[in-house]
């Protein structure tokens, strides 16, 4: 398989947005195009958009040509759309990532984007609420927060893990967020504050969560002849994996503490990059809720199973730690509009690498790895470096 | 086979029915069309006896519309005696004395004719 990388990389603000679904394109479209001198919209090949529910938040459908004709590109070689809920962002990454591979294609765009946000927040919510079984979990009306709540209760209750150690993970990601001014929150958090804010389901409290965000990212995939030639530091893809364990909760494994399917994930990725989990220098991980950190931090081996809320106590997972998670600020501070999510996360591993992250740069920072998930049993898992395996 | 739809007018009848696979012996719930530790699809009734013990548990305070009059409510994750895992609403049990590894046994909750799974005491 041919070598492949990012090339180029942008993101729009994301927040509670009044601008409309193809302004999101618009802007992170452009941001993308401004990060890398010499390509024009005319020259991508392909381009992969993942996003959700377009059919319902914007009326919309027929994403990947409306993105194209309002970029400028006309693809010749590849045009899709991803939907894989909260991780269609990194199920489309893998797709340019494959063609490219493959030799099909040479430069591909990935773009993720969400309208969430409703003139009615019931309405946001409702739409949120296709993610689950229809039939036999939002019938008794099971959303996304409980079913991390209940991973959640069963790590309180199998291995002490507590509502403070809980909060520290939402601490962490308002600050990180605070340096970044694509995030949809902005002010950071003190302990005093994710403890005190309300209870959405229990024991997961409203900074603990990510919220619901209008946002877009893009970023440019390149074979290794063309990432060579546009830039001096191109981002290499080494290493990609996912895997399934179900789509009903009760499919999945039992003791919803553990999650095989991450580890899996995490584990093919690793293998295939010739990384390990000490080799790590920032993870950008699928914090839905804070509790997924927690368990992302075990799967992707970061720390022993159950260890989760020291390691976080410790400020193992925070800059001058192990490894630094979520500097971007992860889905509780920059929000998650769901496409967009997975490609926002590889357009920070992007700057880092590249040593471009401002404020929030990881020193030296040479490996970087992003989560993505859809519900607690389906994971991808990508693993970047600043050079290729 | 066992249609979703038996399997929910079962439920409102008060009997909770499986599915066990008669090549492999797999118990499965919800009902599905093929086993998924042999791929056979050969299944045969099983009806279950209802009695099970939390896994986890959650109070939600904040609900989607449909449900939002009725916050706070619980559900739980429950590991059924016979060995497979079901979630439900959970009724008439204080919030406060929920815990993992509390009994509690099937109980149907019928609204506008749909039936969803519930859980009450033991
Ligand atoms: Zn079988």
């Amino acid at each position: 398989m041919r070598k492949v990388a990012l090339v180029g990389a942008g993101i729009s603000k994301f927040g509670v947005r009044r601008a409309s679904y193809r302004d999101l394109i618009w802007e992170a479209g452009k941001a993308c195009f401004d990060s890398v001198a010499g390509i024009k919209p005319r020259d991508v090949e392909g381009l992969v958009v993942g996003s959700v529910m377009p059919e319902r938040t914007a009326f919309q459908s027929h994403i990947s040509s409306m993105a194209a004709e309002a970029l400028g590109i006309k693809p010749s070689v590849l045009s899709a759309r991803t939907e894989h809920m909260c991780a269609s962002g990194t199920v489309g990454i893998r797709y340019a990532y494959a063609f490219i591979a493959a030799g099909l294609a040479d430069l591909v765009m990935v773009l993720g984007v969400e309208k969430l946000n409703q003139p009615s927040s019931d309405e946001a919510i409702l739409n949120m609420g296709t993610g689950v079984d229809r039939e036999w979990e939002a019938a008794f009306g099971l959303t996304a927060p409980p079913c991390f709540a209940l991973a959640a209760q069963r790590h309180m209750a199998e291995y002490g893990t507590t509502e403070e150690q809980l909060g520290l993970v939402g601490v962490k990601n308002h600050t990180h967020a605070s340096k970044n001014p694509n995030a949809h929150f902005g002010k950071g958090a003190t302990l005093e504050q994710v403890l005190g804010s309300r209870m959405i389901a229990s024991p997961l409290r409203l900074f603990m969560c990510s919220p619901i965000t209008d946002g877009a990212a893009a970023v440019i995939v390149a074979s290794e002849e063309r990432a060579r030639a546009l830039t001096d530091r191109p981002v290499w893809i080494r290493g990609t994996g996912q895997a399934l364990d179900g789509f009903q909760l009760t499919s999945l494994h039992e003791d919803y503490a553990h999650w095989p399917a991450l580890k899996r994930a995490a584990d093919a990725a690793y293998t295939m990059a010739g990384v390990r989990p000490g080799d790590v220098d920032l993870a950008e991980v699928h914090d839905c809720f804070a509790i997924a950190e927690m368990i992302a931090y075990e799967e992707l081996g970061f720390c022993k199973k159950g260890e989760a809320g020291a390691f976080v106590a410790a400020g193992r997972s925070d800059y001058g730690g192990d490894v630094v998670v979520n500097p971007r600020g992860g889905l509780i501070g920059c929000g998650h509009p769901l496409g967009a999510t997975g490609v926002a996360q590889a357009a920070e591993v992007f700057v880092q690498l590249r040593g471009q992250a401002g404020p929030r740069q990881v020193a030296d920072a040479t490996i970087g790895l992003t989560h993505n998930n859809s519900g607690m049993g389906e994971h991808v898992v990508m693993i970047y470096g600043s050079e290729p395996a | 086979m066992l249609t979703q739809k038996e399997f929910f007018e079962k439920a409102g009848a008060g009997e909770l029915q499986a599915v066990r696979c008669s090549r492999c012996g797999a118990l499965a719930i919800p009902p599905r069309a093929f086993c998924p530790e042999c791929s056979e699809r050969a299944w045969q009734p099983a009806p279950l006896s209802g009695d099970g013990t939390i896994t986890s548990y959650t109070v939600i305070r904040v609900a989607p519309r449909g449900f939002a009059g009725e916050v706070p409510y619980a559900i739980a994750a429950v590991h059924m005696k016979e060995g497979v895992s079901l979630l439900g609403r959970v009724v008439d049990i204080p919030f406060d004395k929920l815990k993992v590894g509390l009994a509690v046994r099937f109980r149907p909750l019928t609204r506008n004719g749909q039936t969803a799974v519930g859980f009450g005491p033991r």
